[in-house]
């Protein structure tokens, strides 16, 4: 099994929502510990986060487009934080989850050196490394209702730009999207086999220059339905 | 990189320490009698002793030290662990090797535990290295210059002291010094080869190819090729990330301070070495001199190291 995400860079609006439904549901993980703020409430607050949206902008103007990234754990295959750890705290289940035992962690930080993803933040509340934990807590509870053992983030999406899935299985809906779409993962160049996968966005449209005809006819019509519009 | 003191410190220190030991039992082994055993075994301790106040330097950059014990189960994978068991065993064996020294006691186990101490130096010394040679997100760092560096700076640093140490107890303290000068210029050029390698652009990664848009963002219609850049970076205030990885140094601060290391680390120790004054006290001003040029070369080695992480802050390039 290979458990991750994928996330349709065409649909995010780059709301946030995932990474706050992140960070309340694992503030009382027992998988991971308490997730530590530092001054919420100060002039500089900080805090561990599993999952973290960035906001890009692609191309040059008039054909730009802004892409908004959402980033967690990649849960790779070949994942050089497990493999790194001195201590046998980092470690991966065979349904792909990559874990760190908060009993075994030293706090040393390799672990967050060798992901080139940023995935891995220390809390240094607890001295211990935490992570994104495929909310493994909720996806196997038989106590949640079938549709509801999801990860809170992609429960959260208001544009479905996040599903779950096993990346295995090349029949399920991840799979397939990411078949259809041309999934790809972030630097594949390293070596780290990432399992999420990312949908790209779609070609940016140019912003009509003033004397294109499409441009207008476009004007032509609306002021044209305008004095009807605002009657 | 954030320069953290500790590990810098730790590097520098356990560097010298561990060239020291390995120099030392080389000495014994291979040219038994240039320097009495009294030198010896201070040198010895010496050695044990920087590598000691290097460990205990390294154990302060944990944020959960309680657990530091557990660092030793990974060997199959982890240079960390590698580098902790082989730690333990030169600790044994380097005491062990101490002890016979003071006693001037010859025969199978002094040289059996002469030859222990050299190779589990040097495995320590080369796991170090690899520590940083094996982290592939940092192109400054996953180097062959990297392990080359740490062997190579930390013989030089070794070689120095034990020229201090020749200088107090040998006769003849010319070929301790012809010694050190040879590993300086070995290392000096090593160093230089590192910059050279590092400022190379070939292997630098790209924030579009990060964020996976390097061909350009692709769809119906012809593929435009993009280029990225960061709008928002989602945060309102420093994060682990940023404070892990954020640390930049000014070009132009970086180059005057190699000027610094160089001439520090290298330039001044090796112009002792060629005038030829075989005075202890000007050896341990040299050494002072070697160490603090090292620290800041060091403290480069993080200061220049740049994550991939920077990317998804906006960092154009590795």
């Amino acid at each position: 099994m290979k458990l991750g995400l994928l996330i349709d860079l065409d649909t995010c609006v780059g709301c946030h929502a995932c990474a706050i439904a992140c960070k309340e549901w694992n503030a009382s993980s027992q998988v991971s510990g308490a997730l530590s703020d530092y001054e919420p409430f100060g002039a500089e607050p900080s805090g561990v986060w599993f999952n973290r949206v960035r906001h890009y902008e692609v191309g040059d103007y008039p054909a730009s487009k802004t892409i908004n990234f959402p980033l967690s754990c990649m849960h790779c295959a070949d994942a050089d934080c497990v493999s790194v750890c001195p201590t046998g705290a980092s470690y991966r289940r065979a349904d792909g989850i990559v874990l760190v035992d908060q009993d075994k962690c030293m706090g040393c930080n390799l672990c967050a050196w060798a992901c080139p993803y940023g995935a891995r933040e220390l809390d240094t509340v607890s001295g211990t490394m935490k992570k994104c934990t495929l909310c493994v807590d909720r996806i196997y509870d038989v106590m949640l209702a079938p549709e509801d053992r999801q990860p809170a983030c992609v429960l959260a999406c208001p544009t479905r730009a996040r599903l779950f899935g096993d990346f295995d299985d090349p029949d399920s809906e991840v799979s397939r999207l990411a078949a259809e779409r041309g999934g790809f993962g972030l630097m594949p160049e390293l070596g780290y086999a990432p399992v999420n996968r990312y949908l790209p966005p779609r070609q940016p449209q140019p912003v009509l220059g003033e004397d294109d005809p499409r441009a207008l006819l476009e004007r032509g019509l609306a002021s044209l339905a305008s004095p009807v519009i605002r009657r | 990189m954030k320069p953290a003191f500790s590990i810098i410190f730790f590097t520098v220190s356990s560097g010298a320490g561990l060239g020291l030991l390995a120099l030392i039992a080389l000495v014994d082994m291979l040219a038994h009698g240039v320097l009495p055993s009294y030198a010896l075994w201070r040198g010895a301790l010496l050695g044990l002793g920087l590598v000691a106040a290097g460990l205990a330097s390294s154990v302060l950059h944990l944020a959960n030290p309680r657990n530091a014990w557990r660092s030793m189960v990974r060997v199959r994978t982890s240079w960390l662990s590698r580098e902790a068991v082989a730690a333990v065993a030169l600790f044994v064996a380097g005491a062990a090797y101490v002890l016979l020294l003071t006693r001037d006691a010859a025969g199978a186990p002094r040289v059996l535990l002469g030859w222990a101490t050299c190779v589990f130096a040097w495995a320590v010394l080369v796991s170090t290295a690899m520590i940083y040679a094996s982290l592939k997100p940092i192109r400054q760092w996953h180097t062959r210059w990297t392990p080359a560096n740490y062997i190579l700076l930390g013989h030089w640093s070794g070689a120095l002291l034990l020229a201090t140490l020749a200088c107090a107890y040998a006769a003849h303290a010319g070929a301790f010094l012809a010694l050190a000068a040879l590993l300086g210029v070995v290392a000096l050029a090593a160093k230089l080869a590192y910059w050279r390698a590092i400022g190379a652009t070939k292997p630098a990664l790209t924030l579009e190819r990060a964020i996976g848009v390097a061909e350009g963002v692709r769809g119906p219609g012809p593929v435009s090729v993009a280029h990225a850049r960061l709008l928002d970076v989602g945060h309102s205030h420093g994060t682990f990330l940023t404070r892990e990885f954020g640390f930049v140094v000014a070009q132009r601060h970086a180059r005057g301070l190699r000027v610094v290391a160089l001439a520090l680390g290298f330039g001044l120790p090796l112009v002792w070495l060629a005038s030829g004054i075989a005075q202890w006290r000007a050896a341990l001003a040299a050494v002072a001199c070697c160490i603090i040029g090292l620290l800041i070369e060091r403290w480069l080695f993080f200061a220049e190291a740049r994550h991939t992480v920077r990317l998804y802050h906006g960092d154009p390039r590795t």
